[in-house]
């Protein structure tokens, strides 16, 4: 019996591990020809007929998670956007951290409770769309917000900053700075991630047009600054000679321009340029150099006036897109707030809509 | 046959939990007017599935007097694994159940093994299993990969005549949890060993098979709910059971099984499971801020435990 | 020569067996690290990771207390962020709130030690599941608090001071840990409260009947736990900076590991401040050579597991094994 027992079990798990390596990806996202499609996608006119509401309206946010500033922004962004039009009687809001069973519960008692759009940024896109299929059923308008565009009929609308765009601005920028030579590492967010994976490959890229510049080595940061740092320490002390660092995100570029400065090898560093985060935007004016992409923080405003654009059946197309902009050095420098947090991005929120 | 002695759960009145239910009930039915709607209830049914299944698979092992740790992992190991098996083999839903539900008792039997021959106490063993699951896990994927089996996913999120389908199941596992456990001699032995060790060995009690059947259902339990997550889901996401072994021992505790062993009561269990189904359903409906939702989980946490005295809960009895 | 002795001679080498085993490995594990890689016999590297685990170090001298007592103390990792942050937003950039930040954040973490102590040692529940809500109850009120976004300036000189070198070799935060090291092992050896906590761990109940006041000591205990990871804390934030609401999450897995490696078990009454510091240089070492081995980041967190499963196992089974020989 035991025997038995373990060779299923043996074979499951061999079934498991040979299966991972042959699973295929939906969309490609190391390929440019992914993001063109998704713009045509974007830019198609949407039927808002049949959702046209009458009355006041209520709007859902389902977070997928809550514990990090840019998303607080958006999430605030959107509380604020909302009071701006008088047809939304309440906003709803629910916070699965991380937990994507905890946002499917969220998104059925949001269903219970009676909103006429769900705005959400999901914690896997694919685990949410049994419970979006049930929204969808009940002819709720459902707009996914960030990164990562969602193509699927139980998605409405999406409100996008376009990945491949922002970090080709980032990476083209990056190679300028250094002259087209040099050898360099690349930090990335969390492995497996889209973000990570398109940046990798954007950054690959990218450089193939620079035949003298060379990476060494990627790191996974996690978006986390203090890992970032650690990461960084240790690269340095296994290159002895490192020109430039590959970092959109503000947060984790100032971990590693920490590890270089406390080795004392600042001189060496080129970082890429990052983007509107308080603290690397700090960083940004007090060294004169490496400029900043923005983020697109404005998606969150953007969802709120599709949303009411779809249910108050006016034109519009099926995905907004919110642009990003290189900033030279002098212009990044002029987003930052001394007084404020480095955890922190500087919008044009009333005070009242400031995170607290 | 009817157990007697000290090991004998027959409560005479309803454990204590159902009182707060019933209270909690009556609130949410005066605060939140659509909490009372049957699609309401059919939610509230169905997403309490998964902890039920583990929370009485975590009852085996409580009552001997010992504790598993390992079984929130043990759930994202079996989503994972189970979604990537079902997307490559599609025409074989039944034999990748199977495969899964075996890993899952064979794992369960390797932490009775382990805590038999280290003669390591449960709570580390498991505990340390806890990261090496994890791990294993992302050894596998990092992001979510797969995609549930039809019959899985109805298994998890349909309906019949309004009944969420895996209301059926989670009856099945407490009735058969309910004999095992109350009303048959292994669950006698069971709760003599969590009463005290010493004295069930010198009577002669192989605490060594004990623990080991204990684990194995405890698995096994884990790998079925691992299952229907991945219903609920519809895809393998390797974080998925983070955290749900602590909620599967708040609901044992909180339905008036000592952590100690030595009692246990199914029954107790299913009402702590819909007590906490009901109390996060009515934090979503009355909005309360997600922040402060994430204190009111602790609080409750630490309330179970202060709760669990054992002269309280044998006055209730 | 009888047997008689020789065994009485084992029965007296078991104990320092088991505290010198950690260091054994240590210096085993620090050689293979080396043929590894040869950045493992560089200062420069080493100090460096000390300087990295100083975080935990620090936090894990607090928690050896702890689990001397046969407790454990799983909220850790929220109290180091709790701190953090709390530090961070006390000193709001001024030079003036530095040792106000500072206070605050160790007062914060001693506070919630109690606050633990209090509910273990009169509740007489489980540490494990009650340290384990206070950490869920710690961390909600941080992102309460916050709004979910880390606030707070941290005073200028702070992070310089604390992470610059003496000498331009030795890193200040590794000071900073030696000196919580020393402290802890003065506390152990030197105070009644040290005495105190091994005897309650090694027999609690002939502890009780010999008058200790055993739930005295276990709520000091767990606000000595609270304090150092209240420190622990503060040397986090002055590595990182303000970066996040929740820099200490999953620090307890770390912390954990450490101690059980340096010979303090769930068992308690064996074990101590020295063998934490043994176990935490191990632990960085073991996981910097996963990282310079290529090892994926998972394989990180099954090295955790088993790391604590086998040094339970080993470090009772030397238990057993002297107890039993003791017992002649």
């Amino acid at each position: 019996m035991r025997k038995k027992l373990l060779t299923m079990m043996a074979a499951t798990m061999v079934a498991g591990f040979a299966t991972s390596a042959s699973i295929a990806q939906d969309m490609d996202l190391t390929k440019k020809e992914t993001y063109d499609q998704i713009m045509t996608w974007a830019n198609e006119p949407l039927d808002t007929s049949k959702y046209k509401k009458d009355g006041d309206l209520t709007i859902g946010v389902s977070a997928g998670y809550l514990s990090n500033a840019w998303i607080n922004f958006t999430g605030q962004a959107i509380k604020y956007e909302a009071s701006l039009h008088p047809e939304i009687k309440e906003v709803k809001i629910t916070d699965a951290a991380f937990n994507p069973t905890k946002q499917a519960a969220d998104i059925e008692d949001l269903l219970t409770s009676g909103v006429d759009a769900i705005l959400f940024w999901p914690v896997d896109e694919k685990a949410i769309l049994p419970v979006l299929k049930k929204a969808h059923d009940q002819g709720v308008v459902t707009i996914n917000i960030g990164y990562n565009y969602m193509h699927d009929d139980a998605v409405t609308s999406n409100a996008y900053v376009n990945q491949w765009t922002y970090a080709e601005q980032v990476a083209t920028n990056f190679a300028k700075s250094l002259d087209g030579k040099g050898k360099v590492v690349a930090m990335l967010p969390i492995a497996g991630s889209s973000a990570a994976v398109v940046q990798l490959a954007v950054l690959q890229e990218v450089l193939k047009g620079y035949p003298e510049m060379e990476l060494i080595s990627s790191e996974y940061g996690d978006w986390d600054r203090a890992k970032a740092k650690q990461l960084t320490e240790n690269l340095l002390q296994r290159f002895p000679q490192i020109d430039g660092a590959f970092s959109p995100a503000g947060q984790m570029s100032m971990g590693i321009y920490e590890a270089f400065d406390e080795a004392g090898r600042l001189d060496e560093l080129t970082l890429s340029p990052g983007d509107d985060y308080n603290g690397w935007t700090k960083l940004v004016a007090k060294e004169g150099k490496w400029g900043s992409v923005t983020s697109g923080l404005e998606v969150g405003r953007e969802a709120v006036k599709q949303a009411v654009k779809i249910l108050t059946g006016q034109p519009t197309t099926t995905a907004v897109v919110v642009p990003t902009r290189y900033l030279e050095p002098a212009e990044a420098a002029k987003l930052h707030e001394a007084d404020r947090p480095d955890d922190w991005f500087k919008t044009d929120l009333p005070a009242e809509f400031l995170p607290q | 046959m009817r157990p007697f002695a000290a090991g004998a759960p027959a409560y005479q009145r309803l454990p204590r939990i159902y009182w707060a239910l019933i209270a909690l009930v009556l609130a949410g039915t005066i605060a939140a007017p659509q909490f009372r709607t049957a699609s309401n209830i059919a939610n509230i049914l169905e997403q309490s599935g998964t902890l039920a299944v583990l929370a009485i698979g975590q009852a085996f092992v409580i009552a001997g007097g010992m504790i598993d740790l390992s079984v929130g992992q043990l759930v994202g190991l079996i989503t994972v694994l189970s979604c990537m098996l079902f997307e490559a083999y599609p025409s074989m839903t039944l034999p990748v159940v199977a495969g899964c539900l075996g890993l899952a008792a064979l794992v369960g039997l390797l932490n009775g093994e382990l805590i038999n021959r280290l003669r390591m106490s449960p709570l580390i063993l498991t505990f340390g299993m806890l990261s090496v699951l994890q791990g294993c896990i992302f050894m596998l994927t990092d992001r979510s990969i797969g995609q549930a089996a039809p019959s899985v996913a109805f298994l998890s999120n349909g309906r019949l005549a309004g009944i969420p389908v895996s209301l059926f199941l989670v009856a099945a596992v407490a009735i058969v949890a309910y004999y095992a456990l109350q009303r048959s001699v292994f669950g006698w032995h069971l709760l003599a060993m969590g009463n005290s060790a010493d004295s069930s060995r010198k009577a002669g009690l192989n605490l060594a098979a004990l623990t080991r059947i204990a684990f194995l259902v405890s698995g096994l339990c884990a790998g079925v709910a691992g299952l229907l997550v991945a219903g609920r889901l519809g895809t393998g996401f390797p974080n998925a059971g983070n955290g749900l072994e602590l909620d599967a021992i708040v609901a044992v505790v909180l339905g008036g099984t000592p952590l100690k062993g030595g009692r246990v009561s199914v029954v107790g269990i299913l009402g702590a499971v819909l007590f906490l189904g009901v109390l996060n359903n009515l934090l979503n409906l009355l909005q309360v801020p997600a922040f402060t939702q994430i204190v009111v989980k602790g609080a409750i946490v630490i309330l179970a435990i202060l709760a669990d005295r054992p002269g309280r809960l044998a006055q209730a009895a | 020569m009888s047997a008689a002795p020789s065994s009485h001679q084992a029965a007296l080498r078991l104990p320092s067996l088991d505290r010198a085993a950690v260091w054994i490995v240590l210096v085993v594990l620090l050689l293979l690290a080396g043929l590894a890689s040869d950045a493992f016999f560089k200062l420069n590297y080493l100090t460096n990771l000390v300087r990295q685990a100083a975080p935990i170090g620090i936090a894990a001298v607090g928690v050896t207390f702890v689990m001397l007592l046969r407790g454990v103390d799983l909220s850790v990792g929220a109290v180091v962020s709790m701190s953090a942050v709390v530090c961070a937003i006390v000193m709001d950039g001024k030079p003036g709130n530095l040792w106000l930040g500072i206070a605050a954040a160790a007062a914060c973490g001693a506070a919630i030690g109690a606050a633990n102590g209090l509910l273990i040692a009169f509740g007489k529940v489980s540490a494990f599941i009650l340290t384990l809500g206070m950490s869920i109850v710690v961390y909600g009120l941080v992102q309460m608090g916050t709004g979910g976004t880390a606030r707070g300036i941290v005073s200028p000189g702070f992070r310089e001071v604390l992470n610059g070198r003496i000498g331009g070799v030795l890193p200040v935060l590794v000071i900073c840990l030696l000196v919580a090291v020393a402290i802890g092992i003065f506390l152990q050896s030197r105070t009644r409260f040290g005495r105190s906590v091994y005897l309650i761990g090694a027999n609690p109940e002939a502890a009780r009947l010999a008058g200790l006041p055993v739930n005295r000591i276990t709520v000091i205990a767990y606000a000595v736990s609270g304090f150092f990871a209240g420190l622990g804390g503060l040397a986090l934030l002055a590595r990182t900076g303000v970066s996040g609401t929740n820099p200490g999450a999953g620090m307890e897995f770390d912390v954990l590991a450490a101690v059980v490696l340096g010979g303090t078990t769930f068992a308690g009454g064996r074990g101590g401040v020295g063998g934490t510091f043994a176990g935490v240089l191990v632990l960085f070492i073991a996981l910097n050579l996963a990282n310079v081995a290529g090892l994926p980041f998972a394989a990180q967190l099954t090295i955790k597991g088993l790391i604590i499963i086998a040094a339970s196992a080993a470090h009772s089974w030397i238990g057993r094994r002297a107890s039993g020989r003791t017992q002649q």
